[in-house]
């Protein structure tokens, strides 16, 4: 079931090395992308239907024409601030090939005309950091980088910034904010980061495995791309798969599979457990029940159709021995704590529904309490600048809608109806504010 | 020029202009706490969103430019609701502390709460805790708590002070606003701060606790700290005036004024006031009416023209009186005393000409141009250097109301010692002025009506919006008690009073 087209030779140590990735291949590509026209490139992702791998799943092509018809200078930006709980995958690329996320880079920068990129990557990634830092000096030194690649006269650049640890500096304006050197908070749009992103200047920024994957479709057209995935969620996809299972891990599968196989392939649930929950695309997707778990696709649109999204494909599996008000305690306590703090419906509603789920699993929940976790929530949702604050109310509906019983038994019973007796501890003001 | 329709009502905006502008062309209601006509837009208050046809998502009015034949609205229920709940956000962690709040009264939350909120609150778990009392600098003192975060004040010292003491610390609901250590919040213009904050989370260290709003009212006038001519309202009562903020004049001031223009009030208190003509007859010093003492000093002019000739009469001005009240006492020295000793008195003349590029100048007196203009009426220059004391048998000093910015009062009044008779015309009281034979109360700024020409050469008309000292005349008062028969003069005067 698995498609390795991205992560084909990920099984090799050598594909970390220059050497190693050309052996397999590697910058091969980037000769004859160099030599094509800028608007030759667009047009293949355009006609690939790829669409971005971050999250949003937004049209790649599409994205790139939005760049101005001028001279001014503009900047290409990888976001490798992989912070959706969940998602560990863009953590794989760059660890195992992280000549592969340049070569897609040096290609995407051809084709949107930049003469500088950043790679921004999560703070807490030492190791993928050391790993692409070495990879830029190796492809400085073999050419693929500096002035006048390959000799072609396409001059390109690429650094490195490491981010402090924010979530909210994953969503691209909050990037280029953090980038510039500001506190990472995103930016009003308009103007949107295609006319005036980092520095002010028109900005392209796209997610690890979009930009890896750019290469492929140059090397192979649009149609190959194609072959794998849906209409309109074409290609593979690295999906990293974690929770209640046998085998957790990325697997590249092509988009449009059925979440149930999915699972089958990461092994399965553990013996004599039973699945009862799904959260398809990262910690700030609407779950899925057992039920609607079995009829899921995976792909953008077919979850988008159940309420809920493919995100940047972390799929996590919940099986009955969980509590979901426990689970959803976790979330909040996530949002609160990476809430910027600019917008007041995310910046006071992610704190008030931490602070209410915290009460019930901590015994003190009211009746309206589980009404009231839906009705903040829904306050919170299309009233920001940036989509945190949706992400924080999306589970928080999703979970006392669809696992109500559970929330209402502890409320009632003030114990979690899967765990009994079992205290759940929660995070601390202190934890939460450290 | 685009068109779109607001609440029902069609508008024609200039190209690139938000939503929210076409509100205030409207003159139509719209909430907001963060959007600020002066400042750059944050867009994070989330107040202002409406209803657009055609776009499922509320928008908010600050950040959305109007496109041709856009209908929208702030009346659905669907945009009632969003006001509701996001001043609900603004308030779960708000202490609600109004019976020991300085804003209560003119303060954005209790406003929206009555046009929005009157909701019973939901927030049943404990609020966030945060600091309070923060001294911020020498004019600031900052309540983290009742803080809304809308970044005015943060914005205000990065665009308009552009001396970035303040920033937002920390994240999420525990954001704070906040200095840098050593670096307190202080400039010449820190107060504005206090005035744009919506809450109370900023108020002024003069003002806070000394008045509740609700008992002021409010004038407008026009600063007279320095030559800009800052529009401004003063707000007061029965027991004096309290406090000074800005008016909106792009011309001038656009929507600020600098702190030094804010203790403009201080002078014109009765507590500062000479409150009664004084006259000191060897070295007794007697109270008496004004009425009196003016006539006095009209008939001691007249003699002594007629004893020692026009020259030995002197006048020295300030530019800190109105054009009205120039022409009137120039015109009765020039005409009716045949006098051309006329001096002009000016502040430190070494830091006369200095301005900060903005709004501070160093010509401390909001009519230094009306000043001019009326001695080149009738061909004085008005040098200080000629002024000399020896040949001089009456003096009269039209003092400054504001003797702070005159650092050289003393020594002024100490050179006039010579001379035989100085009258000082003053707002205020002066010890320095005992020494000379008479001392007239004349009008504040405050209390009389006016013209004041500021830097830029822009007259300035302003109103009297208060009566402080009672027996205070203003210099075109005082001409016509002087200039007319004694009798009748003395009727008016009595009549006035």
């Amino acid at each position: 079931m698995e498609v390795k087209i991205l992560t084909e030779h990920y099984d090799k140590d050598e594909y970390v090395t220059l050497k190693g990735y050309q052996k397999n291949g590697g910058y091969e590509i980037i000769k004859k992308a160099l030599k094509m026209k800028p608007e030759e490139i667009i047009q293949l992702v355009k006609d690939s239907g790829l669409r971005g791998r971050g999250g949003a799943g937004f049209p790649t092509g599409m994205k790139w024409s939005f760049l101005p018809k001028n001279n001014e200078p503009r900047y290409l930006l990888c976001n490798a601030d992989e912070g959706e709980p969940g998602t560990y995958k863009d953590r794989l690329m760059m660890e195992r090939a992280p000549h592969q996320l340049i070569e897609g880079m040096v290609i995407s920068a051809h084709a949107v005309q930049s003469k500088k990129s950043y790679i921004y990557i999560r703070g807490e990634y030492t190791y993928p950091y050391k790993v692409v830092e070495k990879a830029i000096r190796e492809a400085y030194d073999a050419g693929f980088l500096g002035k006048n690649i390959l000799g072609t006269g396409f001059d390109h650049d690429m650094d490195i910034y490491r981010g402090a640890g924010a979530y909210i500096c994953g969503e691209e304006t909050g990037m280029i904010s953090s980038l510039e050197g500001l506190k990472g908070q995103p930016k009003l749009k308009p103007p949107f980061p295609a006319v005036q992103g980092y520095l002010r200047k028109p900005t392209i920024v796209n997610n690890v495995e979009t930009l890896a994957c750019v290469t492929y479709i140059v090397k192979d057209g649009p149609q190959v791309f194609r072959k794998n995935g849906t209409e309109k969620s074409p290609g593979t996809k690295l999906f990293s798969i974690s929770g209640d299972l046998q085998k957790p891990g990325n697997y590249e599968v092509a988009l449009g599979i059925s979440l149930m196989d999915m699972i089958q392939m990461a092994g399965g649930l553990k013996p004599g457990r039973k699945l009862k929950a799904v959260i398809p695309g990262g910690s700030s997707a609407p779950v899925l029940t057992a039920e609607e778990a079995q009829k899921a696709k995976m792909d953008f649109d077919s979850l988008a159709a159940m309420g809920t999204m493919l995100g940047s494909g972390a799929v996590i599996v919940i099986d009955d021995s969980q509590c979901m008000v426990d689970i959803l305690s976790v979330i909040m306590s996530f949002y609160h704590h990476e809430s910027c703090g600019q917008c007041t419906p995310c910046r006071e509603g992610t704190g008030w529904l931490d602070k209410v789920v915290r009460g019930i699993v901590s015994g003190q929940g009211r009746v309206q309490d589980i009404d009231l976790i839906e009705t903040v929530a829904k306050n919170m949702m299309g009233r920001t600048i940036c989509a945190l604050s949706d992400a924080a109310a999306m589970p928080a509906i999703s979970f006392v809608t669809k696992f109500r019983d559970e929330f209402e038994f502890f409320v009632r019973e003030k114990k979690s109806k899967v765990k009994g007796d079992y205290k759940i501890k929660g995070l601390s003001d202190a934890q939460v504010h450290h | 020029m685009p068109k779109c329709t607001i609440n029902g009502k069609e508008v024609e905006v200039q190209p690139g202009q938000t939503i929210m502008q076409a509100f205030h062309q409207m003159k139509e209601e719209i909430a907001y706490y963060c959007w600020h006509p002066g400042l750059s837009v944050a867009g994070v208050c989330r107040m202002c969103m409406v209803d657009i046809e055609g776009n499922p998502k509320l928008q908010i009015a600050c950040n959305t430019p109007v496109v041709e034949g856009m209908k929208i609205s702030n009346r659905t229920e669907k945009v009632k609701d969003a006001a509701k709940w996001t001043l609900d956000f603004h308030l779960i962690n708000h202490p609600l502390d109004c019976p020991i709040c300085d804003q209560a009264g003119e303060c954005g939350l209790q406003e929206f709460y009555m046009a929005y909120g009157k909701y019973d609150p939901e927030m049943a778990a404990p609020k966030q805790k945060k600091r309070k009392a923060v001294d911020l600098g020498p004019t600031v003192v900052l309540d983290t708590e009742r803080c809304i975060l809308c970044s005015r004040c943060v914005r205000f010292t990065d665009e308009v002070s552009k001396t970035h003491e303040l920033g937002i610390f920390s994240r999420g609901d525990h954001s704070e606003i906040g200095t840098f250590e050593n670096k307190p919040l202080d400039n010449k213009y820190s107060t504005n701060v206090v005035d744009i904050c919506p809450v109370g989370a900023l108020t002024s260290k003069d003002f806070r606790f000394r008045q509740r709003v609700w008992y002021l009212k409010e004038f407008n006038s026009i600063c007279n700290g320095c030559s800009t001519g800052c529009n401004v309202k003063i707000s007061y009562n029965q027991m004096g005036l309290y406090r000074v903020k800005p008016v909106y004049n792009e011309k001038v001031n656009g929507h600020w004024m600098c702190d030094e223009g804010r203790e403009i009030y201080k002078p014109v208190n009765l507590d500062r006031r000479l409150k009664k003509a004084r006259t000191n007859s060897g070295g007794k010093v007697t109270e008496v009416e004004t009425a009196s003492a003016v006539r006095q000093m009209g008939e001691l002019l007249k003699s002594t023209v007629a004893k020692h000739g026009p020259d030995s009469v002197g006048l020295v001005l300030t530019g800190q009186y109105t054009n009205e009240e120039y022409e009137a006492l120039i015109s009765y020295f020039v005409k009716d005393l045949k006098s051309k000793k006329i001096f002009h008195w000016k502040n430190d003349p070494e830091k006369f000409d200095e301005f900060d590029g903005f709004l501070l100048r160093g010509d401390k007196n909001p009519n230094t141009a009306g000043l001019k203009k009326s001695l080149d009426a009738v061909g004085i220059k008005g040098d200080w250097k000629d002024l000399e004391p020896a040949h001089l048998k009456v003096l009269v000093v039209a003092a400054p109301e504001n003797q702070v910015v005159y650092p050289d009062t003393a020594a002024k009044a100490a050179g006039f010692a010579k001379i035989p008779s100085v009258i000082w015309l003053t707002p205020t009281r002066d010890t320095n002025y005992d020494l000379s034979q008479w001392q007239i109360p004349v009008k504040s700024f405050a209390e009389k009506n006016g013209t004041f020409i500021n830097a830029q050469g822009l007259a300035q008309k302003f109103k009297k919006g208060v009566s402080i000292v009672h027996d205070a005349v203003s210099l075109e008062e005082l001409v016509e008690m002087i200039s007319v028969d004694h009798v009748h003069s003395h009727v008016q005067a009595e009549a006035r009073l």
